[in-house]
């Protein structure tokens, strides 16, 4: 079978829902974390594809700083989320109730 | 050249490295000081952007990074947000626990962010700004650690922040993928080639996603909910900086983006931009009547605020975004004193959860020091849109330019729908009155007030006051001269 375009864009529309799906429905921070990264893997996908079946380099380029972001964003979140542990002994979203109407 | 473009910059990083080293020579009861030096360099790089000779219109780095009057303006404007935070954070240090200069120079980061985003020309560069924005802002929301409402606030705006990430970089991908370049004035031109491209559903989608990421930046509807917890729990001045930087970064490149790269696409989407606007002004005025707490109060002004902006953006013509920037002009000193001013009053009982933050703090404020309850009610009537302040001209001039759009004779498609949008929005300038009233009535007519001891008030602090002062007075009954520069940078850039 000949791999296209179109079977690239499909995985990673379903990577993008997957993801999605995870941030929605899990109520663990890690694992809604998960699903973000997730969703920047499925924008890399389609961004690597769309450079080779264009002939430009610019999405290649793109993904390069997708990666390094995402790599300052899970730092910087994951310290957050340890954080917040450390203080409640929780990483459940149904415990963030200090803030409410 | 490249680097000479980016001079403005360059400055503000250095000047946060700078502060990161100057820290570990100075001794611990002396780092206050550190923020008010920081407030003064960034007061010489603004002196600078007058001063020094700047290109009229220059692009650098492969056509990523565009200078021109729109760029400058939003420079400009960022360097005043950030320097009034830098006080308003030296009046904050003694609730900062640990790292107090890291906590000034987070926020020059975050501004080189905004100076960067001011001058994004590809979808590269705007990407890679904005995230340098929000990761900044996830460090600065959460910086009390102890204090649990911050924790909390800044896993909140990390998770729907990603999310919104997450948003702009499959869109991109989508844009990338079907227009064939990142730059924008490229995809202008490849859709003036081949005008099918603006109809294709992947483009059209891919737009649509970038639209609510920077949504979130703005806190516009369908991604605001992060607002008033987020405003909350971070420490006022970053609630401050999040309410006028980061709002700002996202308004101006929605703008770049709508009327650079897809003028053509924004002029089709005006009935989703009027819904936006108009559901964004209604969800923040009538959630923000019952709030005690004046920050969770403030949050959602500020997404009645986004509405108001997205109004502007909708009437599709050139008055409405030289409407936004003046509006913005306006919001930028109203919004910080009253953070000022919550900043300085709530010293006293910060760590006391239960009322924190709330309005009965300031009851007989105006007993305790005139000048604080002077500007504190200022900005809440400026913000409630009342003549002849700041507030009230940038709204009114929001609102002109929809009834110009209405009664032009090429949109006559949509009068009514335009016709029901100023009625939301003069709705929403209405329930204002009552929220933004009630705070004024507990500055000046609180019963049983117990404290009544003046409140100490430092030197920069006052004399930024002076300055918010100042600005929302002149802006309101002088609106000439920004009003000129708005209109002229507008028609510049989007001709």
């Amino acid at each position: 079978m000949n791999v296209g375009l179109e079977q690239y864009l499909m995985v990673s529309g379903l990577l993008f829902c997957f993801g999605l799906l995870g941030v929605v429905v899990r109520r663990n921070l890690i694992i809604m974390y998960m699903g973000l990264e997730l969703m920047f893997n499925a924008a890399n996908l389609a961004l690597v594809a769309f450079s080779r079946f264009n002939d430009n380099l610019d999405g290649q380029l793109m993904v390069f700083f997708i990666i390094t972001v995402a790599a300052a964003e899970v730092a910087v979140g994951l310290a957050l989320i340890v954080a917040l542990y450390r203080k409640r002994q929780s990483a459940h979203v149904e415990d963030l109730t200090t803030l409410k109407l | 050249m490249n680097a000479s473009l980016i001079g403005f910059e360059i400055a503000v990083v250095l000047l946060g490295l700078g502060l990161l080293l100057l820290d570990l020579w100075t001794p611990p009861e002396r780092r206050r000081g550190l923020g008010l030096a920081a407030a003064l360099s960034l007061l010489l790089v603004l002196v600078a952007t007058f001063v020094v000779p700047i290109p009229q219109e220059a692009v650098g780095f492969g056509g990523g990074y565009l200078f021109d009057g729109l760029a400058l303006f939003f420079k400009r404007f960022f360097l005043v947000a950030a320097i009034l935070v830098l006080v308003m954070q030296t009046e904050f240090a003694d609730r900062i626990a640990s790292g107090l200069s890291e906590f000034y120079a987070l926020v020059l980061f975050a501004l080189a962010g905004m100076m960067f985003a001011a001058s994004a020309n590809n979808f590269v560069m705007l990407f890679v700004a904005i995230e340098l924005i929000t990761v900044t802002f996830y460090v600065l929301t959460s910086f009390q650690r102890g204090r649990q409402a911050s924790l909390e606030a800044g896993v909140k705006y990390l998770i729907l922040g990603a999310l919104s990430s997450g948003f702009l970089v499959f869109g991109i991908a989508l844009v990338y993928g079907t227009s064939g370049t990142m730059s924008f004035p490229e995809i202008a031109a490849k859709i003036e080639a081949n005008h099918s491209l603006a109809h294709q559903g992947l483009f059209q989608f891919g737009i649509v996603l970038v639209m609510v990421a920077l949504g979130f930046k703005i806190a516009a509807v369908p991604m605001q909910i992060w607002a008033p917890d987020v405003y909350q729990g971070a420490p006022t001045p970053v609630s401050a900086f999040l309410a006028v930087g980061s709002k700002a970064a996202g308004v101006v490149l929605l703008l770049r983006v709508l009327l650079t790269a897809v003028p053509d696409l924004a002029g089709h989407s005006a009935k989703l931009l009027m819904v936006a606007a108009g559901v964004t002004i209604l969800y923040g005025s009538l959630c923000a009547i019952p709030q005690r707490n004046i920050k969770r109060l403030l949050g959602y002004s500020s997404i009645a605020s986004a509405g108001f902006l997205l109004l502007g953006l909708s009437a599709l013509n050139l008055n409405g975004v030289s409407a936004i920037l003046y509006y913005l002009g306006g919001y930028l000193f109203t919004v910080l004193a009253a953070f000022l001013v919550i900043c300085i009053v709530t010293r006293s009982t910060a760590g006391q959860t239960s009322q924190e933050d709330d309005v009965g703090l300031f009851a007989g404020l105006h007993q305790r020091s005139p000048l604080l309850a002077t500007a504190l009610t200022l900005a809440m009537v400026s913000l409630a849109g009342v003549p002849p302040l700041a507030g009230f001209f940038g709204k009114f001039l929001l609102l002109k330019a929809v009834v110009e759009s209405a009664s032009s004779p090429d949109q006559t498609a949509l009068r009514s729908a335009y016709y029901t949008l100023i009625a939301v929005g003069l709705t929403g300038v209405v329930i204002s009155l009552y929220y933004y009233f009630g705070v004024v009535k507990a500055i000046f007519w609180s019963k049983g007030v117990g404290d009544l001891s003046p409140i100490p008030l430092s030197l920069p602090a006052r004399l930024s006051l002076y300055v918010c002062i100042a600005g929302m007075i002149f802006l309101g009954v002088y609106p000439g001269p920004l009003l000129d520069l708005t209109d002229g940078v507008v028609k510049a850039v989007f001709k």
